[in-house]
């Protein structure tokens, strides 16, 4: 099964994600369970993916197949040109870091770390001198929405801004690509709704997206959706 | 560094668990610093009280420790010449030791140490001078009790129902010293040699010889060539009684072995167990911080450093208090009964205090690595799936 991600007005075509013929299978109590069943699939910058399916359908397994989280059983996953599934882990770690961002359901912010000190968690890892993290940290907490917030700890913000802090850790190396799954899983209809403006817009500013989600509505706002069923896309 | 700060905010965001890990890690902390402190303190008091006078050989009668039993060296005269003829021998100061009892009132024993005052180990003078045939130097015990410099002393040597009518001789107290190996509480005085010995009619006799060397001889070797010279003399260096000392006191090492490895292990347990659970609470955090690109080796890191940060806090905690608690169980072993008040059980050196701030970090630490290195093995993957919902 073969998908393509369409390009956004304004976007370059710049190949980002080649997955070919991607399989990962492992065993849950004895069982062998075919997670995703030979998927191949491109992402090129600019692109604002929705991959959707019902709950098992492989959705997860598939994101962190794409963003070099987890290995797939057999196949091959190409980033930026590069093939990350002969990568070791501290390689693809480093890869990560450098070239993915990476946003999560329930946020998992560093609860004693202010919002800004979170987003330049990934900057620090990446050797950036402080001045230099926490001038790109507020840049990028401004840029979503939250320069007012940016000493508060994810305990004393809502769970919308929370996402935003998320999203802005995910942006802090500058990355091409931006995986998120389920973003708008803890958050209400009217957050969801800012949140698919946030990524709309980004999407904008020459990032691609690729979110997995059950939100309709944020599937909806992506430029291509793609339907997962049973580890296999749904045509 | 950003990382570190992490960690010591996630100490203080479980305060009191962090303080119960501080106050255990600290307890443990007190205790191997006592340990260390007992483990070489008694060996290393008793070689500095024997070298303190600058006697190197002790010498005393066949198969007897120096006032180990009543025996003496018989033709002590003789046997002192004998000694002195040697070259590598500076001088000898013969003692005689003797329960006398104090006239007056109900009958009180004194132990009491006949001495050459020219060439005697056994006490220091702090006031007045040293005994001659009429006059006596007492401790600061008879001193506190009352008696000063000028007042009289009646003294008879203790004996048989038979001997009850010794005489009894009266001393002036001519200074008042310091006797090194004096117990605590322990009423001692010393009279001249010849006196104490016609007091207690044991005429050419010591209990004991203390033997000063010449610059630059070893001690061991004097004491094995002397040992030749007089088969029937027990001739031992000050090494070789430490060594002595060492073997009847080995249990104080045993113990201090075995209660300073108790404390290592709990150290362990404790900060295992903290991190163990402080790191299961975060194992879906793990999994996103190495999803986002944080480096295994990072995260280890913070764990260790918070690890090293309850450590640090607990060894600061726990050298303070292993002094407080060695000072009272001083207190407490200093009265055990005819040791020297100068023998300490516990004795201050700041390697021992490394020594223990170092065993604790480290046991610390390494109990943080498992639990650490276990999250770290954790496929990422799996661990988000397991905790998003």
């Amino acid at each position: 099964m073969t998908g393509r991600a369409g390009t956004g007005p304004g976007t370059n075509d710049r190949l980002l994600v080649e997955a070919r013929d991607v399989r990962r299978e492992y065993r849950l109590k004895g069982d062998l369970i075919e997670a995703v069943r030979g998927i191949s699939l491109e992402v090129r910058g600019g692109d604002f993916l929705a991959i959707v399916g019902p709950s098992g359908s492989g959705k997860s397994t598939l994101l962190h197949l794409l963003g070099a989280v987890d290995s797939p059983t057999s196949g091959t996953v190409f980033l930026d040109g590069s093939d990350v599934t002969a990568m070791s882990d501290p390689e693809r770690a480093r890869f990560r870091l450098e070239h993915v961002g990476l946003v999560f359901q329930r946020f998992h912010l560093l609860p004693m770390l202010t919002a800004l000190e979170n987003v330049e968690l990934p900057m620090a890892e990446a050797g950036l001198g402080r001045r230099e993290r926490e001038r790109r940290a507020k840049d990028l907490l401004g840029r979503v929405g939250l320069g007012d917030r940016m000493r508060h700890r994810p305990g004393e913000i809502s769970g919308g801004q929370r996402q935003r802090v998320a999203v802005a850790r995910a942006l802090a190396n500058r990355p091409a690509l931006l995986l998120a799954d389920e973003p708008t899983g803890e958050l209400d209809q009217k957050t969801s709704a800012e949140m698919l403006q946030l990524f709309t817009s980004l999407n904008k500013d020459g990032t691609a997206i690729v979110v997995a989600t059950h939100d309709l509505e944020l599937a909806a706002g992506a430029q291509r959706r793609l339907t997962l069923v049973d580890g296999k896309i749904h045509e | 560094m950003l990382i570190f700060r992490y960690s010591a905010r996630e100490l203080l965001r479980h305060p009191v668990r962090s303080l119960l890990a501080v106050l255990g890690v600290a307890v443990a902390c007190a205790m191997l610093l006592d340990m260390l402190m007992l483990g070489g303190g008694l060996n290393a008091s008793f070689r500095s009280l024997l070298t303190s006078a600058g006697y190197e050989l002790r010498v005393s009668p066949a198969g007897t420790l120096p006032f180990d039993t009543g025996a003496t060296i018989a033709d002590a005269g003789r046997v002192q010449r004998s000694l002195e003829a040697d070259t590598a021998v500076a001088g000898v100061a013969p003692v005689l030791g003797s329960n006398l009892l104090v006239e007056g009132g109900e009958a009180e024993r004194l132990f009491v140490l006949g001495v050459t005052p020219a060439e005697q180990g056994i006490y220091r003078l702090i006031t007045g001078r040293d005994p001659d045939a009429g006059s006596i130097v007492i401790g600061r015990e008879l001193a506190r009790e009352g008696l000063a410099i000028g007042d009289t002393l009646a003294l008879r040597a203790p004996g048989s129902f038979a001997d009850a009518g010794r005489r009894t001789v009266r001393y002036r107290v001519a200074g008042i010293a310091d006797f090194l190996y004096a117990s605590s509480g322990e009423r001692s005085a010393a009279l001249d040699l010849p006196a104490l010995a016609e007091l207690t009619d044991q005429p050419d006799r010591a209990s004991l010889m203390m033997v000063r060397l010449a610059e630059g001889e070893d001690p061991e070797g004097v004491a094995a060539s002397l040992r030749a010279l007089h088969p029937d003399l027990e001739i031992a260096s000050v090494g070789q009684l430490v060594e002595t000392a060492a073997r009847r006191l080995s249990y104080f090492r045993q113990l201090a072995a075995i209660l300073g490895t108790v404390s290592l292990i709990v150290t362990t347990l404790l900060i295992g167990t903290i991190m163990a659970i402080s790191i299961n609470d975060r194992y879906g955090t793990i999994a996103a911080l190495r999803a986002i690109g944080i480096s295994r080796r990072s995260i280890v890191a913070a764990f260790l450093v918070e690890s090293l940060l309850l450590c640090v806090a607990a060894a600061a905690l726990g050298l303070g208090l292993g002094l407080l608690v060695a000072g009272q169980l001083e207190r407490i072993l200093s009265d055990f009964p005819g040791l020297p008040e100068a023998i300490r059980f516990f004795v201050f050196e700041p390697d021992r205090l490394a020594w223990a701030a170092a065993g604790v970090l480290l046991a610390g630490v390494g109990a943080a690595l498992v639990p650490a290195i276990r999250a770290m093995n954790a496929p990422i993957a799996a661990t988000l799936h397991r905790e998003e919902p």
